[in-house]
């Protein structure tokens, strides 16, 4: 019998549908189902192609292997937010938005989910499967607590737990964070909440270069940092490039550093929907987007090599870290050079094909391919797609 | 103790790698090192080395694979659950002698260190740049950044800071098979698997770090500390929920229970605390100048309207050492109770903090025990500290018992039985309280990744297995050598 024969069998008609340029989809709707639907895939030695909402589909290499798309939307178990504790516990396939919108409503406004994903279809499973770095919040490694994975055998496995400082076992939230679902499919999360802010507000702040923005978005309640390029900067309306600051927590706070920024800066009030634009640039399919991190003291050089080179540039100064929109390859490859780290997000096939994407380090391939090979010994999840082709 | 076959020759090759200066063999030698911060879990080594650089260990590491001998890496000893015991005969590498600052970038705001750096020099060296390094153990005048890599550390800042995990960027790891490997970025984002993240806390058992690169944080721009005097240590904990609620985040809330007050008025770290309070509570807020003081005003009405007695705020940086010396003296003070001291370690979710208080008391008088409380209130952290004598077996057994009943309490109202200790050879066998038997594997899946033959740390927090090592002992399981 089939995989798909197989899964339709065990999950029901609904759960299996076809996918184009594959032979199928599975969507499974609670962690039993996904362990059903991987242990069926083990056993038939089928691969699939782990996904959410398919924000990142551009992500990593690509995956000719696998013929079965596994479909993580239907992942929405319980919810339950602790307003007292400040954590919440939360399914894979749910929303971002939408999660963020019921934190707030179930604690009064007190708490907020530490997330700001690419798009409004961003789902929490695809935000930690790709670690993508936030404008607000940070890499989500300092906020998920514990995790609820299927491994690729079908294990329903936990790591962590609810309480916010736990050394009891591996921290293997770690590990699975980031790891595009190659070593285990995300079922649930416990999450760290954080106090709303009492106030925020949003400034444009003109920086002919990064290296100028790292100051302004070190400040205490500078919450949002993103320092635009001049092409970049158009699309928000504004003249040159420059930095879109959102300053958020405390009311005294907000309003000092605010002044700091008109009188040290030169900054003006700005429309917060800017926000929104940006968040969107670190998304979708541009044609071509590199992820470099790169020392704050880096930037300037870093950016100015990649701006030569032709590339749109968009930065979180504070963070180490910038994007180099391009679909060229010279660009990708200045890129690799630019900084501490890179990951092309997005670039076309040919590209995806031919070059390695991920900048880690290649002494490290040996270990990595280690682990992928205990989590994942048949090569069932995203096969190929991360550092190294494992 | 298992066998010394093949000892002499083996310690000749450690001297021919490092020197003989740096391999210590004798028996009084080694008796300094049978234990950790754990007393009453002890196991003798067969040599300890002090290598100095990362060759060094390599060498080291792998002189002791070659003679199928396991290693340990150990910084200062001030573990406390048993992690940086030599079992198996094992061999510890005492990472002291590596204690050089490499470098700070203050534009930057890290630092790459050696592992043997004390925790406190590292801020005082950067203290000129007007940073620190957040995470404070409270033996942070004597630990190891090594040793808090290794076990996650944690310390009363965390409320607000986070654990020594979200301070490490990069590391350099010696792998159990003595290849070296750089893991992160002085950046902290990781392109591939975040080993780093997985090697942070995972207790000397993945390999040994020689090389740490830490994040440094601003100096904040005002700090106030309260002292908020309680009738009962319920209250104090209500008013902890009450502050966290309200939407603050303090740098620290830390309680000191009546036991622990006297015992710390007795000694020589007295505080003037009224030895009648209950509880007191130390709150401390830090940030900017324009906001800390209207938080400080806050928690002050917070900590009054849930039956603080009197909320007391440090006038000046003495008065502040002052507050604080009650809580970090506080283990240092426990020595003029008894002999030895059990600090039990569990984590429960915050707001069931008055009720899981209670009952740890009454598990701890229902045993005949000195129980007395002083905890990371702010994190739902416990430290239930037991006062006893380990010479007395009745009561070591008594002090067990309740140990195992307070974990089992936290378990069950949603906890975990560490919160920065770590589980080592003390909570190996409780590890099934919180994990199953599939949870467990999954971790030893990365355990086996990174040390097939597990010879690096082997006996330390995975549950043990007697039946499988009896039935055969040459077999490298997790359950290498009972702790006996």
């Amino acid at each position: 019998m089939s995989v798909l024969a197989a899964l339709r069998r065990e999950l029901g008609e609904d759960r299996v549908g076809s996918s184009p340029g594959l032979d199928g989809r599975v969507f499974p709707r609670s962690g039993e189902e996904l362990a059903t639907a991987l242990r069926l895939l083990a056993a038939g030695e089928a691969s699939a192609i782990v996904r959410g909402s398919g924000s990142w589909d551009a992500l990593g290499h690509p995956m000719p292997r696998a013929r079965i798309l596994l479909e993580t939307t239907g992942l929405l178990g319980e919810v339950e937010v602790d307003a007292e504790d400040g954590v919440a516990h939360l399914p894979a396939g749910a929303l971002v938005f939408s999660l963020s919108e019921h934190v707030r409503k179930e604690t009064g406004g007190a708490w907020e989910l530490p997330f700001d994903p690419v798009s409004p279809s961003s789902t929490l499973g695809g935000c930690l499967a790709t670690a993508s770095p936030g404008f607000c919040f940070g890499h989500p490694r300092d906020v998920v607590l514990g995790l609820e994975i299927v491994l690729a055998t079908g294990e329903r496995v936990r790591c962590g737990g609810r309480v916010v400082k736990n050394v009891t076992g591996y921290d293997l939230a770690k590990l699975y964070l980031g790891s595009l679902g190659t070593l285990g499919v995300i079922e649930a999360a416990w999450i760290r909440l954080l106090p709303a802010p009492e106030k925020t507000g949003c400034w444009w702040v003109p920086a002919a270069d990064p290296s100028l923005a790292v100051e302004p978005a070190r400040l205490p309640s500078a919450r949002a940092a993103a320092w635009l390029s001049a092409g970049l900067a158009r699309e928000l309306s504004k003249p040159g490039p420059g930095m879109l600051l959102e300053l958020a927590g405390d009311a005294a706070a907000v309003a000092a550093d605010a002044e700091h920024l008109v009188c040290q800066n030169g900054a003006t009030a700005s429309d917060p929907t800017g926000l929104g634009v940006v968040r969107g640039m670190r998304g979708g399919d541009p044609g071509g987007r590199v992820r470099v991190s790169a020392r704050p003291s880096q930037l300037a050089e870093s950016v100015a090599g990649l701006s030569r080179a032709g590339a749109e540039i968009l930065a979180h100064p504070a963070r180490g870290l910038f994007w180099a929109f391009s679909a060229d390859e010279a660009v990708f490859a200045a890129a690799e050079r630019a900084g501490e780290g890179f990951l092309v997000e997005a670039a076309p096939l040919a590209i995806r094909e031919s070059r390695e994407l991920f900048g880690e380090n290649p002494e490290l391939r040996p270990l990595q391919a280690a682990i992928k090979a205990q989590y994942d010994p048949a090569g069932i999840l995203n096969p190929g797609r991360f550092a190294g082709r494992i | 103790m298992g066998p010394r076959s093949n000892s002499s020759s083996l310690e000749a090759c450690l001297r021919d790698v490092v020197g003989a200066d740096q391999v210590l063999t004798r028996l009084e030698e080694l008796f300094v090192y049978e234990a950790d911060g754990l007393t009453h879990h002890s196991a003798r080594p067969r040599a300890v080395v002090l290598p100095s650089t990362t060759e060094e260990v390599v060498r080291v590491v792998k002189a002791c694979r070659k003679h199928e001998v396991p290693f340990v890496p150990r910084g200062a000893g001030t573990g406390l659950s048993g992690g940086a015991l030599a079992l198996a005969d094992g061999v510890i590498i005492e990472c002291a002698r590596m204690n050089r600052i490499l470098r700070v970038e203050p534009g930057d705001r890290f630092a790459v260190v050696q592992p043997g750096v004390v925790n406190a020099d590292l801020s005082k060296a950067v203290l000129q740049h007007g940073l620190f390094y957040a995470p404070d153990p409270s033996s942070q005048q004597a630990c190891t950044l090594g040793g808090n890599v290794a076990e996650n550390s944690g310390g009363p800042h965390t409320l607000k800071y986070g654990t020594t995990t979200n301070h490490v960027l990069a590391l350099e790891l010696v792998l159990p098979d003595g290849n070296v490997v750089r893991l992160g970025s002085p950046t902290g984002w990781p392109a591939g698997y975040d080993l780093v993240g997985a090697v942070v806390g995972s207790e000397g058992t993945l390999g040994i770090v020689t090389e740490v690169t830490v994040r440094l944080a601003p100096i904040p721009e005002r700090t106030e500390t309260l002292l908020g005097i309680f009738p009962d240590v319920v209250s104090a904990c209500r008013a902890v929920g009450a502050i966290i609620r309200s939407g603050l985040v303090p740098a620290a809330m830390e309680i000191v229970d009546r036991r622990t007050i006297e015992a710390v008025e007795a000694s020589v770290y007295a505080a003037g605390l009224p030895t009648d309070a209950g509880a007191v509570l130390i709150m401390e807020l830090d940030g900017p100048d324009v906001a800390v003081g209207v938080q400080a005003e806050r928690t002050q009405a917070l900590a009054l309207a849930e039956g603080a007695n009197e909320v007391q705020v440090a006038r000046d940086e003495e008065e502040r050492q002052r507050f604080w010396r009650a809580r970090k003296g506080a283990f240092g003070a426990m020595g003029r109770l008894a002999p030895d001291l059990y600090v039990n370690d569990a984590v429960v979710p915050r707001r069931k903090l008055p009720e899981i208080l209670e009952a740890v008391c009454a598990i701890g008088d229902r045993h005949g025990l000195r129980l007395s409380n002083v905890f990371h209130a702010g994190d739902g952290n416990l430290h239930p500290n037991i006062s006893f004598d380990r010479r007395d077996a009745d009561e070591l057994a008594r002090v067990q018992k309740a140990g195992a009943e307070i974990l089992r309490l936290c378990v069950e109202a949603g906890g975990v039985i560490s919160g920065e200790h770590g589980i080592g050879t003390e909570k190996r066998d409780y590890m099934g309280l919180v994990f199953s038997d599939d949870d467990l594997d999954a971790m030893k899946k990365l355990r086996a990744a990174f040390d097939p033959t597990l010879t690096c740390n082997p006996g330390k927090l995975f549950p043990t297995t007697r039946f499988c090592f009896e039935a055969n002992p040459k077999a490298r399981g997790y359950d290498q050598v009972p702790l006996e």
